[in-house]
């Protein structure tokens, strides 16, 4: 069953709500940076978005700038999110920590259930349909991608939207620095080709994908499968890849691309850089973590820099991570793992 | 496709540990819902359905080491997921995922080190503060799966868990899937709950007139789920059918349900549709009921608008257990096959009077009745309902 990806959306530290970071990306060098915030007025009204958390704005802004001119009626929302609206769950929290079990602010607790976004999403756009979250760390937003292709496959949906939200707060910035998460100084965008240290750059994404049955003009691309993994061996990988390409009726030369979540932290990129060994030692790699950061939600990017590829049917340069033959792309593999744990990897064609 | 089966089952919540135990504390008709022993809270006026174990005991139970960093949530999981993989008899971990629901993660310990953290101390538990986390802990007792996910859809995370491995199965992409949710008590939730004015001071009273809000509870609960005929090709024991489910978003409110119980009403109406039987042929309802105002008048205002005249056999577990929040789904569901493999309806405990605008009265004592196809509904925070109809292979 094939599906298509009608629109993406974007609000991260590129320019939001746009696509000029695949012309004009921005290089970000601090270790830790937050989005660059939309006009929210286009989106949410001014008194509903005084209620809400940032992540809650971000997450509905992109997921209306996804659907912009869709009148379709829309079967499911599904959302990754490793943490939710952290930023609102540290609001509750702090303030029974340090104010003790009495008078804590309900609204505060309300938003800091992970489906809160989701739910949020169906209420503004008086969705009933099939509404799921998934928290599973960084392969949050390729669970949401599965539970959505699988029922495309078993024919309960026409259409969807598929989200990715997570936000950096300074606190939880702070923690992961705590545990290695970060590097210790300002990124420079070589340390991605040669990484001989520990830890990433902080990234904060909300995405939203809106996919349907039918390819339209407007079609990014399609999706022709994808597969979960944990902890796999090279064979297991191999056999994943040998289904996507059978559905995608191609063969392993007709690879045009492969993105990996390459994130500058060296036992991270190890796992890529052995893999496309393996498998792919000609193909073009492609990143996206040098432009996004890294988060719980970085891996919805990688998608959409694979869809806006073969939309326009070009790799610019500044995605390239390692050159390949030259071609025009039509197939791009995404390959996403979170320590070399949960692994995935997605057929997109176009 | 063939049918989804039921192959095994794992429980640990306030009435006890595996479905021997709590099934007879239903049939015995005594909650357990009472003082909190083990969470550290100011709020111990408030009842709740607390595991009796502590997680030390349920460490050594687990012959983890002592120094192991493993929260709460997590360990009920464990305990849980070896019950229901043992009563599978599943042995071989090819094209088997793990589905797991929970909210509260590693919030127990986050919430004891929180400030500590940032001074550089317990900060292994910074790591285990995700969903994601506890789900990887407990799977790996498995060996290598072919996949893990983590749902959180609030009180609805458990049942969403079943739908996904369904689907999973159903749609090729797994053979096997061990599915549910785990949530320990947390002092977090705890206040968020009492922050809404929806707990209950004294035991809960579901569906009645004079109800004042839920009293929460913690466990874990597993089902192992397999194709029909892959499980029986295994020599597996089939228990009963996963018969249909569904998913549905209330669309109205991030804490209230709609008057009219439209996610209910849709989650009932979708589940009976996949089962592809009609309202009469449900013999037990093992409600949501919560016991706070909102969620029994909604959900009584859908049930009827799903069985019309002649509503079915119904009661709300959660004055035993309280409510399991995150796990909710997955401990009704094994009540409730455990209520269809015994032919024995469960009390609604603390019942007295009806709701006025409903009318609607539960199964006030337990009894033996002949069931071939029992609903379990899980309603979550910001409408996220889903039902699922298990029902006897005949």
């Amino acid at each position: 069953m094939a599906v298509y990806i009608q629109s993406a959306a974007q609000i991260s530290i590129q320019s939001p709500l746009c696509d000029d970071w695949f012309t004009d990306p921005i290089l970000r060098e601090e270790r830790y940076f937050r989005s660059e915030e939309p006009d929210f007025k286009q989106y949410v009204d001014p008194m509903s978005a005084r209620r809400m958390g940032r992540l809650l704005k971000r997450a509905l802004a992109s997921a209306k700038k996804a659907l912009e001119g869709e009148t379709a009626t829309l079967d499911a929302i599904v959302t990754g999110t490793g943490l939710g609206c952290i930023e609102t769950t540290e609001k509750f929290l702090l303030a029974m920590l340090k104010e003790g079990e009495q008078a804590l602010p309900p609204s505060h607790f309300m938003q800091s259930t992970h489906n809160t976004i989701g739910s949020l999403i169906a209420q503004h756009l008086k969705c009933h349909g099939y509404n799921n979250t998934y928290t599973h760390r960084g392969t949050s937003f390729d669970c949401a991608l599965q539970d959505v292709l699988m029922q495309f496959d078993l024919g309960a949906l026409s259409s969807a939207l598929v989200c990715a939200n997570d936000e950096m707060t300074e606190l939880y910035f702070q923690l992961f620095d705590q545990i290695g998460y970060w590097k210790k100084e300002d990124v420079k965008s070589e340390m991605f080709h040669n990484a001989s240290s520990e830890g990433s750059f902080a990234g904060e994404v909300s995405a939203t994908f809106l996919l349907e049955r039918d390819r339209t003009e407007k079609s990014l691309c399609r999706l022709d499968g994808q597969v979960l993994m944990y902890q796999p061996d090279e064979l297991r990988v191999r056999e994943a890849i040998d289904e996507l390409l059978r559905k995608g009726g191609i063969g392993w030369s007709d690879v045009d691309g492969v993105v990996c979540g390459y994130n500058a932290a060296r036992s991270n990129d190890e796992v890529y850089a052995r893999l496309m060994e393996a498998l792919f030692p000609d193909v073009t790699q492609i990143y996206y973590k040098h432009l996004f950061g890294e988060s719980f939600s970085a891996s919805a990017m990688g998608y959409y820099v694979a869809a806006l590829c073969l939309k326009r049917g070009e790799v610019p340069s500044h995605l390239v991570f390692k050159k390949g033959r030259t071609t025009t792309p039509k197939h791009i593999l995404v390959y996403n793992h979170f320590q070399n744990k949960d692994h995935s990897v997605a057929l997109l064609s176009c | 496709m063939g049918r989804i089966v039921v192959t095994g089952m794992g429980i640990v919540c306030s009435l006890g540990c595996g479905t021997d135990k709590v099934f007879s504390a239903l049939q015995r008709g005594v909650p357990c819902v009472g003082t909190v022993r083990h969470l550290q809270t100011s709020h111990t006026e408030l009842p709740v359905g607390e595991v009796s174990m502590s997680n030390e005991e349920m460490m050594s139970m687990l012959d983890l080491p002592s120094d192991s960093v493993v929260t709460r949530t997590p360990l009920l999981g464990m305990v849980a997921f070896k019950q229901a993989v043992g009563q599978a008899g599943l042995t071989d971990a090819t094209r088997t995922v793990f589905v797991n629901g929970t909210t509260v993660g590693g919030m127990e310990k986050s919430e004891q080190y929180y400030l500590e953290f940032f001074e550089g101390k317990h900060t292994e538990y910074i790591g285990a503060h995700d969903c994601g986390a506890g789900t990887e802990q407990i799977g790996r007792l498995f060996g290598r799966l072919d996949a893990m996910l983590t749902i959180s859809t609030a009180c609805s995370s458990a049942t969403n868990s079943i739908i996904v491995g369904a689907n999973m199965i159903r749609s090729g992409r797994a053979k096997a899937a061990i599915v549910g949710g785990t949530e320990s008590l947390s002092k977090f939730h705890l206040n968020g709950f009492n922050s809404l004015m929806i707990l209950d001071g004294e035991p809960c009273k579901p569906f009645d007139q004079g109800r004042n809000g839920l009293n929460l509870g913690e466990g874990a609960a597993y089902l192992v789920i397999e194709e029909e005929e892959s499980a029986l090709e295994r020599g597996a024991k089939p228990l009963c059918l996963l018969a249909g489910y569904a998913n549905a978003c209330d669309a109205f409110h991030q804490t209230a349900t709609s008057p009219e119980g439209e996610g209910a009403y849709l989650a009932m109406t979708g589940a009976l549709k996949q089962a592809g039987i009609s309202p009469a042929a449900i013999d037990y309802i093992n409600a949501h009921g919560t016991g706070t105002g909102n969620n029994d008048q909604c959900e009584s205002v859908a049930i009827k608008r799903v069985f019309g005249d002649s509503v079915p056999d119904f009661s709300s577990t959660k004055a035993f257990t309280g409510h399991t929040t995150s796990a909710a789904g997955s401990v009704e569901a094994v009540i409730s096959i455990l209520s269809l493999l015994n032919n024995y309806i469960p009390a609604n405990l603390n019942f007295t009077s009806p709701i006025e605008e409903t009318g609607l009265t539960p199964v006030t004592q337990g009894k033996n009745v002949d069931l071939h196809h029992v609903m379990s509904n899980s309603f979550g925070f910001g409408g996220n309902d889903s039902s699922c109809i298990f029902s006897k292979i005949e």
